[in-house]
């Protein structure tokens, strides 16, 4: 096998995990729109990265921290906008500068259109030592911030009410949130992120008995769902993004069964 | 340092236009005193709540917590000034479907007793799981949250938030959602919490059958204002009481109970 496939395998099984462990927390906070989201900022601001011939990478990070950051700043008991009608008012606006940027640019649509699928199968060595960074950073936040983040999740007018920086830990988080996603997005693209999010956190809350153990499942389930729908793809050769998807969606199923069963065998 | 912990004066809070909060003087001492707020629904009985703690600014007026006036403060130490007040939040406000265990939940109580980032040791949780036994939950802690009956989460929120060993307790309609026989005994553990610490209580409720027997104050609201603010007997007999919710009642003490009769 050529080294081009592992790479590619590790790339993955990178992407999985850290968008797994990320899930966690997203969807813990219930907002797992954030994914689509962040990910359409990101889309929007490399777009125009191209289209004002800067590096599309850093257009990508600008946007999608910035986006994190407007989350941030509503506070959903005084604007009373709801977070996940924040999010969807952002998405829109995103995806619509995403169309905008790609009716403009004329030569490289089918670049721009990579990202919104992902090109797993074109990643580069440069870009999985950056995605394997951002998930260390990832991990270390976490683990620094453990019992804030948990305390968030449980509950935010708590945090806020008993003297936790609930503000500051949240705002903290969609940034980490933000930088994940922005430089995942070539290899996984901006609408399978939203699944390998959402699946493995929620597959992980059907069947876990705490935190740690949510953890390390949506974890896991994230590697692992990347590594074999690829595998899957690459043999039958499908392509590589709808088959991540439905396996990811297949584990979350086996979950809910699992669920199902045990309570009857309990 | 002042005598009482929590001074409210000439608090009024305005939304969308509208006076919902109107507060001349509230005070709550630091010496473990028991108060109960009574009062109709949308009395503003959590907005005072809200504003005691620091989470809604007042439109006007003065709010101090241990003697220092928050407007004082900068927004970090506002923040942090809240360390000593325990929260026991109505239902709506927290997220009971996370796979969260007993013991992680009574546990997040010393997230903000601890400094920001640091991790908890063996000195947290032996107060987590001394709580844990006091409130008799040992046996129930390591199953989840989610698959406790109302009246369990209560207690598992009581547990967490005296984890933190707050100056002062705060509960939101801890009664709420529950039957009779959850009602006395959640009324029961707070009561017994207050002979046990002597921490200073503040304790919401629209039940009228939910009456703490030690309480030292009770403080009945109506539309935004204090109509009345002493014993319980009095304030059930009077006049205003009977305005607001449109009958009277006797309070029989019997049995160490107090039982409102109609």
């Amino acid at each position: 096998m050529d080294p081009f496939f592992y790479l590619v395998i590790l790339a993955g099984a990178i992407a999985g995990a850290s968008t797994g462990l990320l899930g966690v927390y997203i969807v813990g906070m219930r907002m797992p729109f954030i994914g689509t989201c962040i990910s359409h900022a990101a889309m929007a601001g490399s777009i125009f990265a191209v289209l004002l011939g800067q590096d599309p990478m850093t257009g990508a990070i600008a946007a999608s921290v910035l986006a994190s950051l407007s989350l941030g700043a509503n506070r959903p008991h005084k604007s009373r906008v709801e977070t996940n009608v924040g999010l969807a008012i952002i998405f829109s606006l995103m995806l619509g500068l995403t169309f905008l940027g790609i009716g403009l640019i004329q030569d490289a649509r089918t670049e721009v259109l990579g990202l919104m699928w992902g090109s797993i199968l074109f990643v580069r060595k440069e870009s999985v030592v950056v995605i394997a960074a951002m998930a260390i950073i990832l991990i270390i936040f976490t683990m620094i911030f453990n019992k804030e983040l948990k305390l968030l999740m449980f509950s935010r007018s708590i945090a806020a009410a008993t003297g936790m920086h609930d503000t500051f830990v949240y705002c903290s988080f969609l940034v980490v949130c933000g930088l994940i996603l922005a430089v995942n997005l070539k290899t996984i693209g901006g609408l399978m992120i939203f699944s390998l999010i959402t699946n493995p956190a929620a597959a992980a809350y059907q069947v876990c008995r705490g935190h740690r153990a949510v953890v390390i499942t949506a974890t896991l389930l994230g590697a692992g769902t990347a590594v074999i729908g690829f595998l899957i793809s690459f043999y039958l050769g499908l392509p590589t993004g709808a088959c991540i998807v439905i396996v990811s969606t297949m584990a979350f199923g086996l979950a809910v069964i699992y669920r199902r069963l045990k309570g009857i065998l309990d | 340092m002042s005598d009482s912990y929590i001074e409210l004066s000439n608090i009024t809070v305005k939304r969308s236009g509208r006076i919902i909060l109107n507060v001349d003087n509230f005070k709550a001492a630091s010496s473990g005193e028991f108060i109960n707020l009574i009062g109709t629904n949308g009395a503003g009985k959590t907005t005072l709540l809200c504003v005691c703690c620091g989470l809604i600014k007042p439109s006007t007026g003065t709010v101090k917590i241990n003697g220092i006036d928050l407007a004082s403060l900068g927004s970090w130490q506002k923040v942090d000034i809240r360390k000593a007040i325990g929260y026991v939040p109505q239902a709506a406000e927290y997220n009971a479907e996370l796979p969260f265990t007993v013991r992680e939940v009574a546990a997040m109580g010393r997230t903000s007793a601890k400094p920001m980032c640091a991790a908890l040791n063996r000195e947290d949780y032996e107060i987590i799981d001394s709580w844990l036994e006091t409130l008799e939950l040992t046996n129930q802690k390591n199953q989840t949250f989610r698959s406790l009956s109302g009246g369990e989460r209560q207690k598992v929120l009581i547990a967490r938030a005296m984890a933190q060993k707050p100056k002062v307790l705060m509960l939101d309609e801890p009664g709420a959602n529950l039957d009779f026989k959850w009602k006395r005994r959640i009324l029961d553990c707070i009561e017994k919490l207050h002979q046990r610490t002597a921490i200073t209580i503040l304790l919401i409720s629209h039940d009228i059958d939910f009456l703490p027997h030690n309480a030292d104050r009770t403080v009945l609201m109506h539309d935004g204002r204090i109509l009345a603010d002493g014993k319980v007997k009095e304030i059930f007999e009077s006049d205003v009481f009977r305005k607001v919710y449109g009958c009277k009642f006797k309070v029989s003490d019997s049995g160490g109970r107090y039982t409102p009769v109609f």
